[in-house]
């Protein structure tokens, strides 16, 4: 089944000449777990802001082609009906704070209480949310109590709670501590698992070619690649991308070390192992 | 994290009355001495908000708050007890100032009403969480979107002032002169205001969006995490406080 299926997506913002998404096409399975990659301003956050009606509803400006989410053509629909549908994090934890909540606990509730949850349904998924992104003993503090790093789970934490079916993430783990955002990975990469489709957009490659099903490498507002991570960063010519392979992939390109099945470098570290310790061998 | 706020954390009876009923208090404790103009009625709906503040255990915060109005209310006992047009009966007199029975007596039910309504307001403001009460408000109809921006207020003020603060630090940490002289805090001033200025309007955008996509303009009907505080005594408070005000009416219509 598609999530979602981006037709020919062109976007410009106000009062700009250039477009900052020049003509996107791709689709999503459900389930998915999918990494955008790719240099500052090539339209990453642009793209993720089309996915939720963000784009063209909040900024206005010039907008063509389609984009449907599990079945809503965002164009034509409203983004209290598609926050139901999809959810996003965004790049600051700070502003993600609604401000007008004086706990963590009330902060995760009020996109519940926008969307007229019952209250015990609401005590239920709060504390999931809360305890899955491992904020729980935080519960009673003031939103801007919160370290850098809490915020942002907690910022992620308030989007699951509305149990979206797709969750868009924009560099949510750029205040985290590795440990912090390995945890929060393993987080989202649960929720795949059940299920949730999942779309990253992260500079951390070691990170995304681990958890990504697929990857889309973009530049200038358009789509260059979106295959398996060990295709993408087998490519010879990310560099001229702005983009880093993983370091396992790294030094097996400089060892020309490849998968004798695949053909491809390696992504991941144990991958790498592998690969290297049989060519010992 | 401060929160621009006089609520005072106690665990008293009247910190669990609900702030509609704070609120009608309010109402009928300012109307029942304009309608009944005896002072022994404003005298004694001022000792019921004082027994109220006392029994809240919030009264030591009030007297700083009426302190300060004792200024205005000493200036009005000078002028009227000086000048009321009807003075004519001297009731002492300090040189060759004479002060007057009937002025002092005007002055006294204006401090008498001066001090109910900030007994009164101070029940509601020191006893109710802000946030509660904007909650109530909402509940009973008042637009999610007023609700927020007076409860995000309380907040983000605060938090403006501590980016200020940084941005302070920031700008004297290369060399930038805050201290001193007027005419060297008037130079400061526009490079200091200008950054918090653009930041707050920044987060502005982007805190406009996070709240789009947790459905702020959802049309479902809203729920509430918290329960509301419904139960049936502050029903009776709120039925004996119109009641009073009916008394009030009834007995200056009949008389």
């Amino acid at each position: 089944m598609k999530k979602i299926i981006v037709e020919n997506l062109k976007y410009k913002y106000p009062l700009t000449n250039e477009l900052a998404l020049k003509g996107i096409s791709f689709d999503v399975e459900k389930g998915e777990f999918i990494g955008i990659i790719g240099k500052n301003l090539s339209g990453k956050s642009t793209l993720c802001q089309a996915l939720v009606g963000l784009v063209p509803h909040f900024y206005k400006g010039g907008y063509g082609g389609k984009v449907v989410v599990d079945g809503l053509e965002v164009s034509k629909s409203e983004i209290s009906e598609l926050s139901q549908k999809v959810g996003i994090v965004f790049q600051n934890p700070f502003t993600q704070v609604t401000s007008c909540k004086l706990t963590v606990y009330e902060e995760i509730a009020f996109g519940l209480e926008n969307m007229g949850i019952s209250r015990g349904e609401m005590r239920e998924r709060i504390d999931n949310s809360l305890k899955l992104l491992g904020i729980y003993k935080f519960k009673d503090r003031n939103p801007f109590d919160l370290s850098g790093g809490q915020m942002q789970r907690m910022a992620i934490a308030g989007i699951i709670a509305m149990k979206p079916e797709i969750i868009v993430l924009d560099e949510p783990t750029s205040q985290l501590d590795p440990r912090g955002s390995e945890e929060v990975f393993k987080a989202i990469q649960n929720l795949s698992k059940e299920g949730m489709t999942v779309i990253m957009v992260e500079h951390k490659m070691e990170k995304i070619a681990k958890y990504s099903d697929r990857i889309m490498l973009l530049n200038d507002g358009e789509i260059v690649d979106f295959d398996i991570p060990q295709k993408i960063f087998s490519r010879g010519d990310l560099d001229s991308y702005g983009v880093t392979a993983p370091v396992f992939t790294k030094i097996c390109k400089g060892l020309r070390i490849k998968s004798k099945v695949t053909g491809l470098y390696p992504i991941t570290i144990d991958e790498a192992y592998d690969l290297v310790v049989n060519y010992i061998e | 994290m401060k929160i621009l706020s006089l609520y005072q954390e106690r665990n008293t009876i009247i910190h669990k009355v609900d702030p509609i009923s704070k609120i009608l208090y309010i109402i009928i404790s300012i109307t029942i001495p304009i309608i009944m103009p005896y002072k022994i009625i404003g005298l004694l709906c001022m000792s019921v908000s004082i027994i109220l503040l006392l029994i809240a255990k919030v009264f030591k915060k009030v007297i700083p708050l009426v302190s300060f109005s004792m200024i205005i209310l000493l200036s009005i006992i000078i002028i009227q007890g000086l000048f009321n047009g009807l003075n004519d009966i001297p009731a002492f007199h300090i040189g060759n100032l004479i002060f007057y029975k009937e002025g002092l007596l005007f002055a006294l039910e204006i401090c008498i009403r001066v001090i109910n309504i900030l007994c009164a307001f101070a029940i509601l403001v020191l006893t109710t969480k802000p946030s509660d009460l904007i909650e109530s408000l909402v509940r009973r109809g008042l637009s999610p979107k007023i609700g927020y921006v007076l409860s995000s207020v309380l907040q983000i003020i605060p938090q403006m002032s501590s980016t200020m603060a940084t941005i302070t630090d920031a700008q004297r940490s290369r060399g930038m002169e805050t201290e001193g002289k007027l005419r060297v805090r008037i130079k400061a001033f526009l490079p200091l205001i200008g950054p918090v200025v653009m930041n707050s309007l920044i987060n502005t955008r982007e805190r406009a969006m996070a709240l789009e996509v947790r459905a702020f303009n959802s049309k479902a009907t809203k729920t509430f995490l918290n329960e509301e505080q419904n139960s049936s005594y502050n029903k009776i408070i709120k039925v004996i406080l119109i009641f009073l005000l009916l008394l009030a009416v009834a007995w200056r219509v009949l008389i």
